[in-house]
């Protein structure tokens, strides 16, 4: 009985069209907006752009001097640097020419003005070389034939250990987050099918739901039935979404894109528990709870910036509550997570957040669709 | 002896302030086509949501089969087939594949199922339309799509709620025999309507609402038996002067008579020569008379001088 229910579910959900237009064809579209918009930001921002610092030299330090122009020469240097003294590095800081100041000597210090990512780069430059300086100093002193070959190790590994630390392997890139919302928030639509759900298996809500309560299949059966039949439509439509914005639209998330794919389908989950809970609650038609749904979907992506891109910032800010339980905002975080932290705590917090609001969501779903006899129809 | 299929008893059902069913009773018996007329509003969905138990209900007792009806009586639902007077089928379905769908709630086994289908599909002439999807269907094949829903697990008890609103005359005819058919098969019927034409067609028995309240109940003939009205005659006359028209006012049986717009009605109850005597004073006045008909008593006449207001008038 719950294959058959599910399969005339699945049949009738794929054939809708609201499904095709607003699950399938709105992002596919709105993505390609979104790429043509940002093709030439994501151009500029795809190159890394070395940082500008200017190195102080307090006392000779040949090895350092040696990293840096080794860094120097790269085809697509970390840093470029200029040798100058105090005086002028600092100006041309307060000039904004460049955006720290080493100072080499007994020990590497930096300067910076701002706090941001590149500062943070330049930080766990100094930090991951002055680690490393004293195995190269020893070689210097035991080998210093192979003097040339320790400095260019030395060179490699703090280059490419500190690019790693605070970037990883993702793209930290503002516009990528456009499209994390975008999955999101197809995700989210996932609420009509959820709402649909409901309206066909309650009595008081269609003609179809009362059709349904009067065969001899239990609503339990029937309930579960529509529910996954939605979960897997959704997982369905998720896939093709991630899918082309990945590989047609080529949007970079990151070397992590295979567990893109399951937090997109978890967010989806979350999208149905989301309407099967509001069409449950809610004692209107089918067509006023469509326009609340898409209304509240609508604000929520906004609130989570999918329109404006710092709106979540200044939410972040005003009401950070609010972050945590928008579930646009959730989810999309959980991409953000996945793509900048290399670890995967924060990552968990965000999936665990997401499956207590898609239990909440379905208990309380079910515990008002329970109803059995209805006082008004 | 006839079993009791439906047993209602004493079902109060109110809606906020508005009492839609006021102690109402019924009981219906195997076999029947039970007719269940009244003007919109009088309480007719109502009554059938209640036996369905969709609907909770402040007082009363429903039993169904010899058992009570519970939301929970899975045994007692599979052994009845719904049309609701709303269409309820899945647009993005098509016609074959709506009748599987609901079909299958009732029967599991495929083979059984499809010869089901094929039944229903036949029964209601949508042969044509299988591959269909409900969209493209005009209102009469919408409806009887959804009767194809209703009937299609051979159900022993069958609930029409006005299965034919809005439907064009041959479908509703040809609904109106299916149902008498499904009957032969041996199939009980509850059917709801406000159109008396049909009730009286097809039912064998009627139950007549207003209002939440049972006015009147029984084969037509027992219903027509228990009003004054036995037959009108109806008499084109040029003119009628008034000492015959008195005359006609007081010969036996007559209880009341009107002479209008050329048109003589004389209202009869009982008796066996109405119309010889209405005649015979006709032409001892020596007064020529063109066309002649009489009628019976419809449901209208009965539901007329039960309530006092024509079923008619509260059409639509
Ligand atoms: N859900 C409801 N809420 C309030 N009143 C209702 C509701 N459904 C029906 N009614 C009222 O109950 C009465 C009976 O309605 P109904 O059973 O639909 O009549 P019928 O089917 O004979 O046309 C009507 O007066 C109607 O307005
Ligand atoms: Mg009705």
């Amino acid at each position: 009985m719950f294959m058959h229910i599910l399969k005339y579910e699945l049949k009738s959900g794929l054939r809708s069209k609201d499904m095709l237009i607003w699950l399938i064809l709105f992002p596919i579209l709105l993505g390609t907006v979104f790429k043509v918009g940002f093709g030439s930001i994501y151009e500029k921002t795809e190159k890394f752009n070395s940082i500008p610092i200017a190195v102080v030299e307090e006392s000779e330090n040949k090895a350092f001097r040696q990293v840096i122009e080794n860094i120097g020469s790269a085809e697509q240097p970390f840093i470029t640097a200029s040798f100058t003294d105090r005086e002028k590095a600092e100006k041309l800081l307060d000039d904004g020419e460049i955006e720290g100041i080493i100072f080499s000597g007994e020990k590497l210090r930096l300067t910076v003005k701002e706090k941001g990512l590149r500062e943070t780069m330049l930080k766990s430059f100094v930090e991951q070389y002055s680690v490393r300086e004293k195995i190269a100093m020893d070689a210097f002193e035991t080998a210093p034939e192979k003097a040339q070959q320790v400095i260019e190790s030395l060179t490699a590994e703090t280059v490419s250990s500190c690019r790693e630390i605070p970037v990883t392997q993702g793209n930290p890139d503002v516009y990528v987050q456009y499209f994390y919302n975008l999955i999101a928030m197809v995700a989210m639509f996932g609420c009509i099918t959820g709402m649909t759900i409901t309206s066909h298996r309650q009595a008081d809500l269609s003609a179809l739901g009362a059709r349904s309560c009067c065969s001899p299949v239990p609503k339990s059966v029937s309930v579960l039935a529509s529910l996954a039949s939605s979960f897997l439509l959704q997982t369905v439509c998720m896939i093709i979404c991630v899918t082309f914005l990945a590989f047609v639209l080529k949007v970079d998330f990151g070397d992590r894109l295979w567990l893109v794919y399951p937090t997109a389908i978890f967010g989806s989950i979350l999208g149905v528990s989301f309407g099967f809970f509001i069409g449950s609650i809610a004692r209107v038609n089918e067509k006023v709870k469509t326009a609340i749904l898409m209304t509240t979907t609508m604000l929520l992506c906004f609130f989570s910036g999918l329109m404006v891109g710092n709106m979540k910032a200044v939410v972040a800010e005003k009401a950070p509550w609010f972050n945590n339980i928008n579930p646009v905002a959730v989810i999309s975080d959980c991409f953000y997570c996945l793509n900048i932290y290399e670890d995967y705590d924060r990552y968990f917090t965000k999936l665990i957040t997401m499956a207590v609001t898609i239990v909440i969501f379905i208990t309380l779903g079910i515990i008002s669709s329970r109803r059995k006899k209805y006082a008004s129809i | 002896m006839e079993n009791t299929v439906v047993k209602i008893q004493d079902l109060v059902k109110r809606y906020g302030d508005l009492i839609a069913l006021d102690h109402f009773s019924l009981e219906i018996k195997e076999g029947e086509i039970f007719g269940l007329l009244g003007p919109n509003g009088s309480g007719k969905t109502t009554t059938i949501n209640c036996l369905l138990s969709l609907l909770s209900f402040d007082k009363g007792r429903i039993e169904i089969f010899g058992k009570e009806m519970t939301p929970v009586s899975y045994d007692i639902k599979k052994d009845i087939g719904i049309i609701m007077q709303n269409v309820a089928v899945f647009d993005e379905l098509t016609v074959y594949e709506n009748i599987d769908y609901f079909c299958g709630l009732y029967i599991k086994d495929k083979n059984k199922r499809k010869k089901c289908i094929d039944d229903a599909v036949k029964f209601v002439g949508l042969e044509d339309f299988v591959k269909f999807y409900p969209k493209k269907l005009s209102g009469g094949l919408l409806r009887r799509l959804n009767i194809a829903c209703g009937i299609a697990h051979k159900p022993k008890l069958i609930i029409l709620d006005e299965p034919t609103v809005a439907v064009d005359p041959q479908s509703r005819n040809r609904i109106l025999e299916g149902i008498q058919e499904l009957n032969k098969n041996g199939a009980t019927i509850i059917y709801t309507s406000h159109y008396m034409e049909e009730v009286e067609q097809i039912c064998t028995r009627i139950s007549i609402m207003d209002k939440g309240k049972k006015v009147a109940e029984g084969t037509k003939d027992e219903l027509k038996r228990m009003i004054k009205n036995t037959e009108t005659i109806i008499i084109e006359l040029l003119e009628l002067p008034d000492k015959a028209y008195r005359e006609i006012a007081s010969l036996p049986h007559v209880y009341d008579s009107k002479f209008e717009n050329g048109k003589l009605s004389v209202y009869c109850s009982g008796g066996k020569h109405n119309l010889t005597r209405v005649l015979e004073v006709l032409q001892k006045n020596e007064l020529g008379f063109g066309r002649v008909y009489t009628e019976l008593p419809t449901l209208n006449d009965v539901f007329l001088e039960i309530t006092g207001t024509a079923l008619r008038d509260k059409e639509d």
